[in-house]
C-alpha cells in the first residue's frame, strides 16, 4: 500500500517535472539553433498586437542598467525596444534612456509606466517621465504592477489613458502585472481597455498562462514577456550552466508573445540575448533548461495556488504553504497565525506531513510535506 | 602570544583555558595578558563586523514614539526577506539581491491633518557599508546632499541616506523636506554606529571630480561582465557638448581582483575585446609602465588602462591629454 501511493505521488511528481518536456516538444524545428554572440544578430521582428508597431522580438529591459555603453549597444545591435520605468533608481533610469536616444528618438519605442493613484500624481509622474527621457511622447505608457480583476477593468483608470493618449503623451497604453497574470490577462481579454500587456513569462510557468496569453493576443494585446529568466541566477551556483539563451528561445517560440524584455547590465548578456533572435529551440536548450529547471525547484513557494484541490481529506494545505510564506518571508507573525487559527481540517499539520496517502504536488518541485511540517512547528510556537 | 587560530571562537576558546592556566603567575604579568584579553574582547566585534554584525530588528530602527508631530502610522511595518522583496519593488529586486540585500522593513506615515500628505519609508540592510554606499550611489541622482547619514540625496519628494550597513529611501507625497529630515535623522541616530565610508571613495583624485557621481557596482562594471566588480567616478569636461559617448561624461574607473593574477587577465580580456570592436593603440604612455594599453572603445571613447596589483584603473571618454594626467593621479593615490 505504502509502496504503491509513494509510486502514484513519485509518478505525479515525475509528470510535473516532466512539463517542460511536454512543452517543449515538437519544437525541434528547421530553424538555426545556434545563438552565437556577434556583431550583427539576425533581426527578427513581431507586431505588438493591435498597436502595429515593428518591434524586434528581443528588446531590452533596462530597469537595473546604469551604463548608457549596454544601451547604446542594444542600439547599434538592431534592438529597438526599451522598458523602463520612473521607480527605477528614482528615475535615473529614464534619465539614461532619455540622454542615450537624444537624436534618435524616431528610431526606438520606449515604454515605460506609471503607479495609480489620483489624477494628479499620475498626470505628475507621467510629465516627469517625459521630461527625464527628453521626449514628447513615450511609445507605450503601461499602469505599473497590476494585482486585480477591478485595477484592469477600473474605468477611470482607461478614462485617464485615453487622455493621455490624446494629448499626445502615450501612443498606446496597457498594463503590466507579476502576479496572477493568467487571471488579469483574462480580464484584458474582456474589457478591450488595453493595447499592451507586460507580464511575466518563462518555461517555469503554467499552461493555464500560456492558454491566457493566446486568448490576450487574440484579443489584440501585444504581449511583452518580462522575467524571461525566471528569476537571474548565477552561473558560478549552477556548474557554470548558462541557459539564458535557451530561456529567451522558450518564451519567443509562443509567437503569441510579441517579444521578450530581457533585464541586462551588460554588453555582454545584450549581445547573447540578441543573438537568440531567428534561432529556435535545440535539444541542448532543453537540456540545458531541464537542468535549470531542476536548479529552481524546490527553492520557494510563489503562492500561485497551482497545488490547489489535490487532497483526497480535503485539507487546505494552502494555507499552511501560506502561513509558512508570511512567517518565514514576511516574518508577519501575526498573518501567519490567522491564516492558521482560521484553517478547519480533518487532520492536523504534523498528521498532513507524515500522510501517505497525499498528493500534493507542486509544480515547481516545492516539498510541500516538508512546508506543511514547517506549518506545524509554526503553529506549535505559536500555541506555545 | 595570542596566536591566531582559524575561527574567532576558537580564538576565544584558547583565551578562556590560556586565562585559567595562568595561576601563580606574578600579579603583573597575569595583569597585562587581562588587559591584553580584554582588548582582544574589544576588538573582535570590530574584526568581525563585516559579515557577522548580530541582526538587527529593523522595525526598532523605524520613528516610533519619536515621530514629528501630527504623523502617524497607517501601513506597516511590513518586513521583507530575499524570498519575499520582488512583492515590494518588483523586478528590482534583482538591483538589491546584487548587492548582498539581506531584508528590508516598509512603512507609511501620515499627516494626520491632510490625509494626502503621506511618507513612505523603506530600510534596507544591506549586509555590510560597501554595498549600501553601492545601491545608495545607483538612486542617488546628482549632488544634493541632505545632511544626514554618511551621504545623502534630498529632493522636493524624496531623501536617501546610507549609514553603516543600512541604505534608507524616504518618499513623500507632498513636498515636505522637514518631515522627511526629521525621520531621517531619527532613523539615522537609531542606526548609530560608527562606520566610515568605503576607502576607495578617497581615492579618485578630487580636481575635476564630478560631486555625488561615484558609484559602487559589484558586477558588470562598465558593462562589462570580465570587469567584475568595481567603482567609476565622473570628471567635469569643459565642453560638454565634446562628449565622446552620449548620456555618459568622462570617467575613472577602478576594478577590484581577487589576485594580482585575476586583474593582469582581466586587463588582457579588456585589451583583446577593445582590438576587436575598436582600436588598440601602438604605445602607451611611458610612465604607466608595461601593464597598460591605450586604445579607443566604441562606447566609452578614447581609454587607458592600467594593472596594478589587485586592480585595473582606467580613463575613459576624457579628450586630448586630460585622460592621462588625470589617471596619473589616480596611480598615484593606489598604494
Amino acid at each position: 500500500m505504502f509502496k504503491s501511493e509513494m509510486g502514484r505521488r513519485n509518478f505525479i511528481r515525475r509528470m510535473s517535472s516532466a512539463v517542460l518536456g511536454v512543452w517543449t516538444s515538437g519544437l525541434w524545428k528547421a530553424r538555426p539553433s545556434m545563438a552565437k554572440t556577434g556583431d550583427s544578430p539576425t533581426l527578427e521582428y513581431r507586431t505588438l498586437g493591435k498597436t502595429g508597431l515593428k518591434v524586434t522580438t528581443v528588446g531590452m529591459g533596462v530597469m537595473n542598467c546604469s551604463d548608457p555603453a549596454v544601451v547604446l549597444r542594444a542600439f547599434d545591435l538592431g534592438i529597438n525596444f526599451f522598458d523602463t520605468a520612473p521607480s527605477y533608481m528614482g528615475g535615473r533610469n529614464e534619465e539614461m534612456v532619455g540622454k542615450v536616444f537624444k537624436g534618435k528618438r524616431d528610431k526606438v519605442f520606449i515604454q515605460t509606466k506609471l503607479g495609480t493613484g489620483d489624477e494628479k500624481r499620475t498626470r505628475d509622474s507621467v510629465e516627469k517621465s517625459l521630461r527625464r527621457l527628453q521626449t514628447d511622447y513615450v511609445d507605450v505608457l503601461l499602469w505599473h504592477g497590476l494585482h486585480s480583476n477591478d485595477e484592469v477593468s477600473d474605468t477611470r483608470l482607461h478614462e485617464f489613458m485615453e487622455k493621455m493618449k490624446k494629448e499626445g503623451k502615450a501612443r498606446f497604453t496597457g498594463f503590466s502585472a507579476h502576479s496572477r497574470m493568467a487571471n488579469l490577462l483574462r480580464e484584458a481579454t474582456k474589457v478591450r481597455h488595453h493595447d499592451v500587456a507586460l507580464v511575466s513569462y518563462n518555461f517555469t510557468h503554467s499552461r493555464d498562462l500560456r492558454e491566457a496569453v493566446t486568448q490576450a493576443a487574440a484579443a489584440g494585446i501585444g504581449i511583452v514577456a518580462m522575467k524571461t529568466q525566471a528569476g537571474g541566477y548565477k552561473k558560478e551556483k549552477m556548474g557554470n550552466l548558462s541557459p539564458h539563451q535557451a530561456a529567451l528561445k522558450f518564451v519567443l517560440r509562443d509567437t503569441n508573445v510579441t517579444l521578450a524584455v530581457p533585464g541586462v547590465t551588460t554588453i555582454e548578456q545584450i549581445e547573447e540575448c540578441a543573438a537568440t533572435m531567428g534561432t529556435t529551440l535545440s535539444l541542448r536548450d532543453g537540456d540545458s533548461l531541464r537542468q535549470y529547471h531542476t536548479f529552481l525547484q524546490g527553492r520557494t513557494c510563489t503562492l500561485c495556488g497551482g497545488c490547489d484541490g489535490e487532497c483526497p481529506k480535503s485539507v487546505p494545505y494552502g494555507r499552511f504553504l501560506r502561513a509558512v510564506m508570511y512567517h518565514d518571508g514576511y516574518e508577519d507573525n501575526r498573518l501567519a497565525r490567522e491564516v492558521l487559527g482560521n484553517t478547519v481540517a480533518l487532520q492536523t499539520p504534523a498528521q498532513c506531513s507524515e500522510c501517505r496517502s497525499c498528493l500534493a504536488v507542486c509544480r515547481r518541485g516545492l516539498d510541500v510535506q516538508a512546508q506543511i511540517r514547517r506549518a506545524g512547528q509554526i503553529l506549535g510556537n505559536e500555541s506555545a | 602570544m595570542f596566536k591566531p587560530r582559524s575561527g574567532g571562537q576558537d580564538r576565544f576558546l584558547e583565551m578562556k583555558a590560556h586565562d585559567r592556566m595562568i595561576d601563580g603567575k606574578p600579579r603583573q604579568k597575569r595583569l597585562l595578558e587581562y588587559l591584553l584579553l580584554l582588548l582582544w574582547v574589544l576588538m573582535f566585534p570590530w574584526s568581525a563586523v563585516s559579515h557577522s554584525a548580530p541582526v538587527t530588528d529593523l522595525r526598532t530602527l523605524l520613528p516610533n514614539q519619536d515621530l514629528p508631530a501630527g504623523w502617524t502610522r497607517v501601513d506597516g511595518p511590513r518586513v521583507y526577506s530575499n524570498k519575499t522583496l520582488f512583492e515590494h519593488v518588483n523586478g528590482q529586486a534583482i538591483l538589491y539581491l546584487s548587492y548582498g540585500f539581506r531584508r528590508s522593513v516598509f512603512v507609511v506615515f501620515q499627516n494626520v491633518r491632510e490625509p494626502e500628505n503621506q511618507i513612505e519609508v523603506d530600510i534596507y540592510d544591506m549586509g555590510e557599508v560597501l554595498n549600501a554606499f553601492g545601491v545608495f550611489s545607483r538612486f542617488r541622482n546628482d549632488d544634493r546632499p541632505g545632511g544626514v547619514g554618511l551621504d545623502s540625496y534630498l529632493d522636493d519628494r524624496s531623501l536617501l541616506f546610507y549609514r553603516g550597513r543600512y541604505f534608507v529611501m524616504i518618499y513623500a507625497t507632498e513636498t515636505n523636506a522637514t518631515a522627511m529630515k526629521q525621520m531621517a535623522a531619527t532613523i539615522s541616530a537609531k542606526i548609530g554606529d560608527s562606520f566610515r565610508p568605503p576607502r576607495e571613495i578617497d581615492l579618485f583624485p578630487k580636481n575635476g571630480l564630478k560631486a555625488g557621481s561615484i558609484q559602487y557596482f559589484p558586477e558588470g562594471l562598465l558593462g562589462h561582465t570580465f570587469l567584475g566588480r568595481g567603482f567609476q567616478a565622473g570628471y567635469v569636461d569643459k565642453d560638454e557638448t565634446n562628449l565622446q559617448v552620449p548620456g555618459r561624461e568622462p570617467l575613472l574607473f577602478l576594478a577590484v581582483f581577487k589576485s594580482p593574477k585575476a586583474a593582469k587577465d582581466a586587463l588582457t580580456t579588456y585589451k583583446s575585446y577593445v582590438a576587436k570592436k575598436g582600436k588598440v593603440f601602438a604605445s602607451t604612455p611611458e610612465a604607466f609602465g608595461s601593464d597598460a594599453w591605450e586604445g579607443e572603445d566604441p562606447y566609452h571613447g578614447q581609454l587607458m588602462v592600467v594593472q596594478r596589483g589587485h586592480h585595473l584603473l582606467g580613463a575613459a571618454g576624457f579628450t586630448g591629454k586630460r585622460g592621462e594626467s588625470h589617471l596619473d593621479a589616480f596611480i598615484k593615490n593606489i598604494r
